[in-house]
């Protein structure tokens, strides 16, 4: 498990190379920032199709959208057959290419426990094209593919739990992080650095375009959405062993979280009241798996 | 040896370090062979067993860009189904040589439309006849493929069950002297991260100066094959002894004929039976086995044409309402010449139809009578 850092132990060095091609607020573009600061240079930087275009000072290599996992193995046993196991293969992909489309390969790359760090940017939707629905769009959420109309209410179906569906794959490691928790990202990047197989990090990034709010307000909603439970910052060991990394006395209600953001304006009071009775009763198994340090899975 | 045995082979002679598939009818025993190769330690190598032919083209991709041979395989649906990124193979240069052990768009037996099927994913397209062809063209696929000239994935077609699952005598090479004739495969070090760079490979965002300049690289390396793979061909025959025509094709008793049948793969076999007895017949009928569609051997098609009254095509494969793809390719290679010969299209092997000895012998009939009749009466002939 991660250990923890201060805010003084974030390395001052930028690995990231301003401007890409982010929006004003982007949550991933300070995933990438974040993440590449405590990868350090000896990695080669995977991506398939997903916005933004961060650069980073260490080599890029790309694939196919559904891809990534495959491209992942590939560069990571031909480091292994040049004799270079000392460089990391990384992937830094969106929630399409984690969730959906590139599930299968990544799925299967985790299976088959290769050697790997997969960082996930979450911001819920297909952005690059503009924001319609993905695996990880939560439920009620308008997005361009999700209306609002007689017919709909925004999303239908919940999100997927990706994390714990890849801990059901018993690999080494998963974890959650958030842009408004950068210690405890890049203590968990740290970590992943030091053990070896598949290990997965999926970071919250809110979107203010896609979700709709004022780009200065990218860390508030990040930091509402873990206070309210909707986002919890966790690591699951091996599909087994389960931490808890941010445990408030009380969850802030999930409106704080909601509220602000105009993909959830068109929700009723029901709608919210079944969002808090769902976050909750997730949250209380959460609490139970790290009171008892373990996940059934 | 069976063929693909012979497949297999030929990835541990080149000293393959990463290979990938997943099984397919008729390709699966070359993806049985290498996990027996891998579990036995035949070589020091690494078999990625994936979850579908997509993974296993980018699995090669990724391995390939960090400098690794590598080595895939499939057939019909499995070409199809990765398809998507042998374009990101083709266009990222990577030397990745695959068995398509051909088997139909429609059923199970072989033809030639899933190869067909791939021509714009920019690869170089081989077409092979028999077992000991296949395990000699896998390793000059190799050398052609890594020559710093070329740089381009090569696919290596052999045809499903007639030649995958069928044992005919394979001479195995020397390893020493296929160490000493293909030397290790050169990493690009760019892709490392030794120094600070932030060099993007394989990703297409536009915004070159000239957008067209990629597709114009590629197509002129994808030609310089023919070069290459001929200066291939003869070192090949001065370490080994044998030798396929002059690489791009093979003819096969073409003096003093009248018309040549065009043919490839197992049935140019057939061919060349089909053709010794005509003439002894007297019938002055040859064979060109074509070995290389992509690239197409334009000039010698160009010089025997001059020698030639007519040319009967056989096409395995047909793009349906656009025709057989051979034949159209000869004959607008054929366009700009002075003298051109007639050209007669035979559908032939479709869906794995048999092709046999007459069937030849009858291909050669009509077409001796197009010549007789200085005109072709029924360009289009379904055997
Ligand atoms: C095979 C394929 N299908 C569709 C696309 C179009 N496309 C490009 S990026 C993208 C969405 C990316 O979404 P996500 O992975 O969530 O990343 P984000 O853009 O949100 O960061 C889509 C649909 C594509 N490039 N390739």
């Amino acid at each position: 498990m991660s250990e923890r850092i201060t805010r003084a132990q974030i390395p001052m060095e930028e690995m990231g190379i301003t401007p890409g091609s982010a929006c004003q607020g982007c949550g991933a573009a300070l995933a990438a920032r974040l993440a590449f600061k405590a990868l350090g240079p000896n990695v080669i930087r995977h991506g398939v199709p997903c916005c933004p275009d961060t650069v980073t000072k260490t080599p890029q290599i790309g694939t196919v959208f559904e891809g990534g996992g495959a491209l992942l193995t590939g560069t990571s046993r031909g480091l292994k057959a040049i004799g270079r196991e000392d460089v990391l293969a990384v992937g830094f992909f969106g929630d399409g290419g984690t969730y959906d489309i590139g599930f299968q390969g990544l799925s299967a790359a985790a299976e088959r426990n290769e050697n790997i760090l997969v960082i996930t940017k979450d911001n819920e939707a297909y952005m690059n094209t503009g924001n319609q629905r993905s695996g990880a769009t939560p439920k009620y959420a308008t997005t361009s593919t999700n209306p609002v109309g007689p017919k709909s209410r925004g999303k239908e179906q919940p999100k997927k739990n990706i994390p714990f569906i890849f801990a059901a794959h018993y690999v080494p490691y998963v974890a959650t992080a958030s842009v408004a928790f950068p210690e405890d990202l890049i203590a968990k990047v740290n970590y992943a650095k030091t053990i070896t197989g598949f290990r997965i990090i999926i970071i919250q990034s809110p979107c203010p375009v896609g979700w709709r709010f004022e780009p200065e307000k990218t860390i508030e909603i990040a930091r509402a959405g873990v206070q309210a439970g909707i986002w919890p910052l966790f690591e699951i060991q091996n599909g087994h062993d389960f931490k808890l990394n941010y445990k408030p006395k009380e969850l802030k209600p999930v409106t704080e979280y909601l509220k602000p953001q105009a993909r959830f304006r068109h929700m009723t009071e029901a709608e919210i009241a079944e969002v808090q009775e769902d976050t909750t009763s997730k949250w209380q198994s959460l609490i139970q798996s790290d009171e008892m340090g373990k996940v059934l899975i | 040896m069976v063929g693909n045995k012979a497949a297999a082979t030929a990835c541990k002679l080149a000293r393959v370090q990463v290979a990938s598939a997943f099984p397919i009818t008729p390709q699966t025993t070359i993806t049985q062979y290498l996990s027996e190769m891998h579990a036995n330690a035949e070589w020091d190598f690494d078999f990625v067993n994936v979850e579908g032919e997509l993974s296993s083209q980018v699995v090669v991709q990724g391995a390939s860009r960090i400098g690794a041979r590598t080595f895939t395989c499939t057939s019909g649906p499995g070409l199809l189904y990765m398809h998507h990124p042998m374009q990101t193979t083709g266009s990222g240069r990577l030397p990745v040589v695959m068995a398509v052990v051909h088997r139909s768009y429609k059923g199970m037996q072989p033809d030639h439309s899933d190869l067909m099927s791939q021509e714009w994913t920019g690869w170089g397209h081989w077409y092979v006849e028999h077992a000991q062809e296949v395990l000699d063209s896998i390793l000059m696929a190799y050398k052609v493929a890594e020559d710093p000239r070329i740089r381009i994935p090569i696919a290596v077609g052999y045809d499903g069950y007639v030649l995958s699952y069928t044992a005919e005598p394979v001479e195995i090479p020397d390893q020493a002297l296929v160490d000493e004739w293909l030397p290790p495969n050169k990493p690009i070090p760019e892709v490392l991260p030794d120094k600070v760079n932030k060099a993007t490979f394989g990703r297409g965002f536009g915004g070159e100066a000239d957008p067209q300049v990629p597709w114009k690289v590629h197509h002129d390396a994808i030609l310089k094959i023919e070069e290459v793979h001929q200066e291939v061909m003869d070192s090949f025959e001065k370490t080994f002894g044998r030798r396929y025509g002059n690489a791009m094709i093979e003819p096969y008793m073409m003096d003093d004929v009248d018309v040549a049948i065009i043919a490839m793969g197992t049935i140019a076999g057939t061919c060349k039976a089909a053709v010794e007895k005509m003439q002894k017949e007297g019938k002055k009928v040859g064979l060109i086995k074509l070995r290389s569609y992509i690239p197409f051997p334009v000039k010698d098609f160009q010089e025997w044409s001059k020698k030639l009254d007519a040319i009967a095509v056989v096409d395995r494969s047909i793009c349906p309402g656009k025709g057989g793809p051979v034949y159209q390719r000869l004959r607008e290679t054929l366009y700009d010449m002075k003298k051109r010969p007639l050209t007669l299209q035979f559908h032939a092997g479709l869906g794995g139809k048999e092709v046999r000895v007459r069937d030849f012998e009858l291909i050669g009939d009509k077409t001796l009578k197009a010549v007789k009749s200085k005109k072709v009466e029924e360009p289009v002939t379904w055997v």
